[in-house]
């Protein structure tokens, strides 16, 4: 009925309105795809016999996407986090990294990056993670004197980590709409995540050895071990968990050998460390380990720098079942995210903290999230569906790359719209409205345009441009006005932090975040590093 | 006053009850397309006609059903009852929640027979999938009673109560109008599926299309019900203002935290 690009400039304008009257996004884009339908087809055709015709193109899209076995890893991995934030994992961790490195310039600040970290790669929701962090370490660096906007930055700014680093929500749902492999996107995203991170961690350093006056060492606290002492109990910590990883994987190792799993097949890729030579080594590994331990450390020893640091075995188990399942080719991402679950529930189960209540409560939380994700999916899914049998991605794309703007210069443009959509909007609402309109546009630009040194494998182009995605999104966390992290805080700030030195906190790492970015941009085969 | 009650094993005892007649009743619902005489040949040769037992579990659903529907409450963060409506959203999210812990110890056992006995079930992956689409479905429903699905409120917070309700009515009549709209267009074809049964075509064979096709369009109508006593319900309410997170949740994160940090120090 109507011409694309008249259907284009009306959605466009209709989703504003929508959004702007406080419609429910997923609705708004439901109700939307009706109306593209209407446009492209007309109301005669679409109405004309009751219970048929092109409108059952929405349906089908729906039924499409939930029957999607990857989706199912989001209601899994939402479930996890949420038990994990309702059991003392998290906590107990904080204190075990704090016993370490209280001694360290900057110590609480790193520490807090340290275990935003392995909390990210636990989980990956940002929102427990900041109040956890706003509750547990805030106070303390105000109390011995940190920089406040030091302190604030880097428990919101390590905070907001959790989608760039495996596993994220932001990244399944991205793979999921372009058709993209998760496990590569996770893979690819890893190293960017992890340079991120050390960014901020360098610059604590950094700045707290140019400036001790930011961050004061706290005081020597009676029957506290000395420095050296600790580097020793330190080593003894590391060499049991280094004893106990080889233990397990001997295990592994012996089992698949017992049971004859492990013999080696043309054709068939052997197991990944467990085919029988592994018995020997990880046995060497493990006796050496113990041998070390109580041979030169002594039982002493060891007892103390287990109980300084036990609570680190929590989360290094459950980041070993998650990733090691994904990795060690066990399962897929779907079952990956069961296993989290049931790892969690074991440990909080194991700690004592598991109780009806509590299920029911992650549960009830784990619904309300899924609610919204699945069904901003959903009306996102018949919304795409829609506007591509109207010829709008192929249209846009084509406007945009024969109007012979330069490479970067689009790719530039798509960064500062997703940098201001993601101050006022969820990133859920963007992967899903703007990604498929984006990536068409990306896939159509010449490759070897792309950064300003490499060449980015053309095969890699959708994982780039997703990771690229993930980090504005961490942009758009921290980005005034309306950064959740900020929000987030405040709930549990002091009463005298305002929002506004919130945000003039979070804006050194802003800045290194934009660094970060722009990494990605001007070397693009950063994502394919261990691809 | 919002409850602030904990969730016991009492207000999961009727869902769980609603769950279990469901299972037989949904894997042998074609004896019942049998009894009502709309079977195809097909279905007739592959199952017999509903018996006493199917009538009975199909009696011990309406029970748990109706028994639950009567007993539903709302627990810490769920706000409160107020439409009837609300009853049945709240009592569908018990039984969603029950079968997320059942999707779980379906996955951990499958992989565990896939892991440590090389003997993977032919069933486990189908009947995730299949648990999951009812999942999906029924959580939205959930999420629209919570009035959790995710909005804008930069203007509408902006706005008058006079012009939030007018913006709230076209909210919900273009909710409504899009659980009509797929209705119209895909009618036939959700209802062909489920009265041919059709199946997943797989060793196990579940039937997904048969069940989850109608399923798409029945909680659509579900939703838009809900939408409008939403709507209803809040008519009188004075405006709220929403901040860039929802404070409910964050009040029970800083519990949770402290709870765990306090914890942690006595250690």
């Amino acid at each position: 009925m109507f011409d694309i690009g008249t259907i284009s400039t009306l959605l466009l304008l209709a989703m504003l309105g929508l959004l702007a009257i406080g419609m429910p996004l997923g609705f708004a884009s439901a109700i939307l795809a009706v109306g593209v339908l209407v446009m492209k087809f007309g109301p005669d055709l679409l109405f004309s016999s009751f219970g048929t015709g092109p409108l059952n193109i929405l349906a089908q899209r729906i039924y499409g996407l939930l029957t999607d076995y990857v989706l199912i890893s989001i209601p899994l991995f939402i479930f996890m986090a949420n038990l994990l934030e309702r059991s003392g994992i998290a906590a107990e961790m904080y204190n075990s990294l704090n016993v370490w490195l209280n001694r360290t310039r900057g110590g609480i600040a790193i520490v807090t990056s340290i275990m935003a970290v392995i909390m990210a790669a636990m989980s990956g929701i940002i929102g427990g993670e900041v109040v956890l962090l706003g509750l547990i370490a805030l106070p303390q660096m105000l109390r011995l004197g940190y920089d406040r906007n030091l302190a604030i930055g880097t428990i919101c700014a390590s905070g907001s980590l959790g989608t760039m680093i495996p596993p994220s929500i932001v990244l399944i749902i991205y793979g999921l709409i372009t058709e993209t492999s998760i496990k590569a996107l996770f893979t690819a995203s890893f190293l960017p995540g992890f340079i991120l991170a050390s960014f901020f961690i360098l610059y604590i350093v950094v700045r707290t050895r140019l400036n001790p006056g930011l961050a004061p060492l706290p005081e020597l606290e009676i029957g506290e071990p000395e420095l050296a002492e600790k580097r020793k109990l330190f080593g003894t910590f590391l060499l049991t968990l280094v004893g106990g990883f080889a233990a397990a994987l001997f295990l592994r190792a012996l089992f698949l050998t017992l049971t004859g799993q492990n013999t080696a097949r043309e054709g068939v890729e052997d197991i990944a460390f467990g085919t029988p030579v592994y018995v020997v080594i990880f046995g060497v590994v493990v006796l050496a380990a113990v041998a070390l331990i109580f041979g030169v450390m002594g039982r002493e020893r060891f007892r103390t720098s287990w109980s300084m640091g036990k609570g680190l075995v929590g989360p290094m188990v459950v980041i070993g079942v998650v990733l090691g399942s994904i990795y060690g080719g066990i399962t897929g991402i779907t079952e990956a995210a069961g296993m989290g679950v049931i790892a969690v529930g074991v440990i909080a189960t194991l700690r004592g903290e598991m109780s009806f209540n509590l299920l029911a409560e992650a549960l009830k939380r784990t619904l309300k999230s899924t609610g919204t994700i699945i069904w901003v999916t959903i009306g996102a899914t018949a919304l795409a569906g829609a506007y591509t049998i109207a010829g709008g991605p192929t249209f846009i794309a084509s406007t945009i790359v024969g109007s012979d703007l330069p490479t970067m210069g689009v790719i530039l443009i798509m960064m500062a719209i997703f940098l201001v959509l993601g101050a006022f909007m969820d990133w859920v609402g963007i992967v899903l409205l703007v990604i498929p309109v984006f990536l068409p546009i990306i896939l159509r630009l010449p490759i070897e345009e792309i950064g300003l040194f490499g060449e980015l494998n053309p095969a890699h182009l959708s994982i780039w441009f997703g990771v690229v995605f993930c980090m504005n999104m961490q942009v758009s966390f921290l980005s005034p006005p309306f950064g959740p992290a900020a929000f987030y805080l405040k709930s549990v700030a002091p009463p005298e932090i305002s929002l506004t030195d919130i945000f003039r906190g979070f804006l050194p790492f802003i800045a290194i975040q934009l660094v970060a970015l722009s990494l990605l941009l001007i070397w693009p085969p950063l994502v394919s590093v261990f691809l | 006053m919002a409850s602030k009650a904990k969730t016991t094993i009492g207000d999961m005892a009727w869902p769980a009850a609603f769950i279990a007649c469901l299972v037989w009743l949904v894997w042998y619902f074609p004896r019942f397309i049998i009894y009502a005489g709309l079977a195809n040949d097909n279905l007739n040769s592959g199952y017999m006609t509903a018996g006493a037992v199917d009538f009975a579990l199909m009696a011990g659903a309406v029970i748990a059903l109706v028994m639950g529907l009567r007993s539903v409450r709302t627990t810490a963060g769920e706000g409160e009852i107020e439409t009837p409506i609300d009853r049945l959203s709240l009592f569908l999210g018990r039984v969603t929640m029950l079968l997320v812990v059942i999707l779980v110890a379906v996955m951990a056992y499958e992989v565990t027979l896939r892991y440590v006995f090389e003997r993977p079930t032919l069933w486990a992956n189908e009947m995730s999938l299949w648990m999951a689409g009812f999942i999906f479905l029924l959580s939205g429903l959930y999420a629209m009673q919570q009035r959790s699905h995710i909005r804008i409120y930069l203007l509408y917070d902006v706005f008058p109560r006079s012009v939030q309700r007018v913006c709230d009515v076209i909210s919900t009549a273009l909710i409504c109008l899009f659980a009509a709209a797929m209705i119209w267009g895909s009618w036939n074809e959700a209802r062909d599926k489920f009265l041919r049964w059709e199946t997943f075509g797989t060793a196990f064979d579940p039937p997904i299309p048969a069940t989850l096709k109608p399923l798409i369009l029945l909680v659509m109508v579900l939703v838009a019900l809900q939408a409008v006593a939403n709507l209803i319900a809040d008519w009188r309410k004075g405006p709220e203002t929403h901040g860039v997170i929802d404070e409910g949740e964050v009040e029970e994160m800083i519990q949770t935290a402290r709870a765990q940090h306090e914890q942690g120090r006595h250690d």
